[in-house]
């Protein structure tokens, strides 16, 4: 873990300028092809950005969500193995 | 270690048994999801679109120029409509390759079925509203291909026009299907669909379903559920994001049809088979003779419970399982190439 940490780090100077050339590709050419008749997308560059950073947020929320719902279904799968999901039959009522 | 992890999940992803599984179980609550979304979509819309043909152009350029998000809600509406047709269609003829379609669950197999093809003529009638040139020659192709069908054809392409021909009240009475008459009918049919459903899975002989059913489906597959469909919508609001869907110019009817126009990709493998009839055979009418052929295919294939009869889970048709991969390659191959052609 910690050589993957300190790999990583080395690395993250180069990873972030990829990942931000990436975008600003993206941010540029994809759009062109839909502005054939009428514009169904924004034209002004800062209306752009905005909508993509809206989407990075957008996906960095779904991934959150999936790893806390994953959590969730392990605690599930565990207490099922453990068997304390289901009560016993001889259980003293307090009557 | 983390690789390790990757590459189990891999395998375990292309493990043909959880593919199987997924392509017939999970597809059919992937649709559903969807269908909820293009619901609510489309009530947004419906909110600024005007259903008349003088206005209906110029109501779905406003929402896309003028409206703060709203080249998002149609985008959305579109990409939706597509990943539906892709997962009903995954959804069907995975149902129809497993044989799951055999007795008790033909009920299953007939109400999906007027599902898919109900999710086409949503499809249809939501092309049009655009009325633009595309999706009027589109149409106009689609309901001269339904007049072509013996006997009742006539009948069914003066009733899906309004006429003779498509003009403004083909708009308004598609805007009809789209808005109000399909909707109900779909409610109608999903809800007999999952009944269905959870009554042969209740209806299960307990040895099967304690092995098969160990975890309830609130949480455990609830949850499942809600990561698959967390996933979808993050690849529709993608696909809505980078790839929006153009407005074409405002249909004229007197104006002769694009060159090159071709209908949306789950019309391809009917327009393709068009293709392959001369005009002309034995004297008879060719079209007549390719929708008689592709509509006998269709009905072979609604009416397959009657004709593979054989029931339990290790029972083999070899004729069978070859029809349904027949159909499946079919489909593929007539879709792909009404693309590339």
């Amino acid at each position: 873990m910690l050589k993957f940490k300190s790999a990583i780090s080395n690395r993250a100077p180069a990873i972030i300028k990829i990942i931000v050339l990436l975008v600003l590709m993206l941010t540029h050419t994809i759009p062109l092809c839909s502005q054939d008749n009428a514009a169904s997308f924004p034209v002004a560059p800062y209306d752009r950005f905005i909508v993509y950073q809206t989407l990075a947020i957008f996906w960095i929320a779904i991934i959150g969500l999936i790893i806390i719902i994953r959590m969730k279904l392990r605690e599930i799968e565990r207490i099922q193995k453990m068997g304390i999901n289901k009560e016993e039959n001889d259980i003293p009522t307090l009557d | 270690m983390i690789y390790q992890r990757f590459n189990n999940r891999f395998k375990e992803l292309c493990n043909l048994k959880n593919i199987k599984t997924f392509a017939v179980k999970k597809t059919g609550g992937i649709a559903l999801f969807l269908f909820i979304i293009q619901f609510i979509t489309g009530m947004v819309l419906s909110f600024y679109y005007i259903p008349y043909f003088e206005q209906a152009h110029k109501s779905i350029v406003d929402i896309v120029t003028k409206l703060n998000m709203g080249w998002f809600f149609r985008s959305f509406h579109h990409w939706g409509a597509q990943l539906i047709m892709a997962t009903l269609f995954i959804h069907t003829f995975s149902v129809l390759l497993s044989k799951s379609y055999k007795k008790p669950k033909d009920l299953l197999w007939f109400s999906g079925f007027v599902l898919l093809g109900i999710s086409i003529f949503f499809g249809l009638s939501g092309y049009l509203l655009v009325w633009d040139e595309k999706a009027f020659a589109a149409v106009k192709v689609a309901t001269g291909g339904a007049g072509s069908i013996p006997i009742a054809g006539v009948f069914i392409k003066s009733f899906l026009r309004g006429g003779i021909d498509v003009t403004g009240e083909t708009l308004t009475r598609f805007h009809a299907f789209h808005v109000s008459i399909l909707p109900v009918i779909t409610i109608f049919l999903v809800c007999i669909h999952i009944l269905l459903v959870q009554y042969h899975v209740i209806s299960m002989p307990l040895s099967i379903k304690k092995r098969a059913n160990q975890m309830p489906f609130f949480p455990y597959r609830f949850y499942k559920y809600l990561i698959i469909c967390l996933i979808v919508l993050g690849i529709a609001v993608t696909l809505a994001t980078f790839f929006p869907p153009e407005i074409g110019k405002k249909a004229d009817p007197l104006a002769p049809a694009p060159e090159n126009v071709k209908p949306e990709w789950y019309f391809l493998f009917l327009f393709q088979t068009l293709k392959l009839f001369p005009g002309e055979i034995i004297g008879l009418n060719g079209e007549m003779i390719a929708v008689a052929v592709i509509s006998s295919g269709i009905l072979f294939l609604f009416l397959i419970p009657f004709f593979d009869r054989r029931t339990g889970p290790k029972i083999k048709h070899t004729v069978f399982t070859w029809i349904g991969i027949v159909y499946t390659i079919y489909f593929i191959v007539m879709t792909v190439m009404g693309f590339l052609s």
